[in-house]
């Protein structure tokens, strides 16, 4: 499993999955961000709550290069710092007005967000293209025993039946569930690659299975 | 066109969406669902003995299903809709159509329970739901995968505006949808289109409008 110290890389969505100008929710253990792109395509990271009102911000919308709040507008530039309060068109918001930032990375088409400052770059799992994340409500051993492999920090490879060799990154969540990310070999086609999404649905029947099982006392 | 309607009805609001993204003018008939029961009452039963709305009213046709309420304003007025007539595709249309009564069943259900305080089993109901969201992320996955943006193919059809507001509602259920990338990016093509009407707890896009400015004077 990923290390939960803070100054480490974890991957919490998708490059494909966060285009250009929007919003969206995601969460490392030190809680639930915001995760969003700007027009020109940079990301950022914040805590997913407003610090007007406690709006998610990852329901808020993007507009250039800053992220507005969907309940009053209060804009955000991508260090955290509030630009704009509409209801006071002319006022310049304090310095003191700001959401935290979390550090955001992107590398192979997977998005990674720390709460510290880790010293080196996220990983690369060559030969490797993301296909999709789901959340499986089990945690680590239960998947272990599904997969009759171990949930390994670098992720690991998973082989069903009729599907190919997919490579599963399991990143736990602080509700018990773990967020997978299902990577496929770069050169799958469609075919291959939609038998690899329902290997990775039956997975997850499976691992929930025994996460069930276990629960019962 | 009559439409016999609740401003709050998930359903009600898919025969509004599928009207406003296809032209057609809608006569609104307001019906006090809650807290009045109307739709239980004399004049709405003799129109619709299953005692629900949405009810549409074109001359002596009465419709009181909104699947058929959107595939009778799509023949009208907005024919593509209806998909290009491939066999796949008429199928996928008919499968998500049937499909989307699991949706109101389920996350429509749990919203019930948690809005209007209806009796049930909130648990059995939000896992229902769950279940059909996961359902609905791979199949638009594997759409994706085949190049289609919606359910059938790639523009959208009554399929997709029969699964939409129900999805679109399920957090005042009690279901989050936050774990479901691809039905968020689904939600925002549909939420897209000209001519998109909302509905209280869906919204516009505003990053498509243009930034609203003060007027001059109240600067």
């Amino acid at each position: 499993m990923l290390s939960d110290k803070t100054d480490t890389w974890v991957p919490v969505a998708l490059s494909q999955d966060l285009p250009t100008g929007q919003a969206m929710p995601a969460r490392t253990l030190a809680g639930p961000i915001a995760l969003w792109r700007s027009q020109s395509g940079r990301l950022a990271a914040s805590a997913d709550r407003c610090p007007h009102r406690g709006m998610r911000l990852s329901h808020g919308f993007v507009r250039g290069e800053a992220l507005s709040c969907i309940y009053h507008g209060w804009t955000y530039s991508q260090a955290g710092r509030c630009l704009r309060i509409p209801a006071h068109p002319s006022l310049t918001p304090p310095e003191t007005i700001r959401v935290a930032t979390r550090s955001v990375e992107e590398a192979g088409g997977i998005v990674w967000v720390a709460d510290g400052e880790p010293d080196g770059k996220p990983p690369l799992f060559e030969g490797y293209v993301p296909l999709r994340s789901l959340t499986v409500r089990a945690g680590g051993s239960a998947l272990s025993a599904a997969t009759g492999t171990k949930a390994a920090v670098e992720g690991f490879v998973w082989r069903a039946p009729g599907a190919p060799a997919i490579r599963l990154l399991p990143v736990p969540q602080e509700t018990g569930e773990t967020l997978i990310h299902v990577l496929v070999p770069a050169d799958c086609g469609v075919s291959e690659r939609v038998a690899a999404s329902r290997a990775a649905e039956s997975l997850r029947r499976m691992a929930e299975r025994i996460e069930a099982k276990e629960a019962v006392p | 066109m009559r439409l016999y309607d609740y401003v709050l009805s998930p359903s009600c609001y898919k025969v509004r969406l599928m009207a406003a993204l296809s032209g057609v003018k809608l006569e609104i008939r307001p019906v006090d669902f809650h807290p009045g029961a109307e739709h239980r009452g004399p004049e709405l039963m003799a129109l619709n003995p299953g005692g629900s709305i949405p009810i549409l009213e074109d001359g002596d046709l009465i419709l009181t299903e909104s699947s058929a309420m959107l595939g009778y304003l799509a023949a009208k007025a907005a024919p593509a809709w209806l998909g290009s007539g491939a066999p796949e595709e008429t199928a996928r249309i008919q499968q998500w159509l049937s499909f989307s009564h699991r949706l109101t069943a389920s996350l429509g259900g749990a919203r019930l329970h948690e809005m209007l305080l209806r009796p049930g089993d909130i648990g059995a109901l939000q896992a229902n739901g769950i279940a059909a969201l996961r359902e609905l992320e791979a199949g638009l996955f594997e759409q994706k995968m085949r190049g289609n943006r919606f359910l059938a193919c790639d523009r959208p059809t009554i399929a997709d505006i029969a699964c939409f507001p129900y999805v679109a509602l399920a957090p005042d259920g009690g279901v989050s949808l936050d774990p479901y990338p691809t039905i968020r990016l689904w939600s925002r093509a549909l939420r897209s289109l000209d001519n998109f009407i909302e509905m209280p707890g869906i919204h516009r896009l505003h990053e498509l409008k243009p930034e609203p400015r003060p007027c001059p004077d109240e600067a």
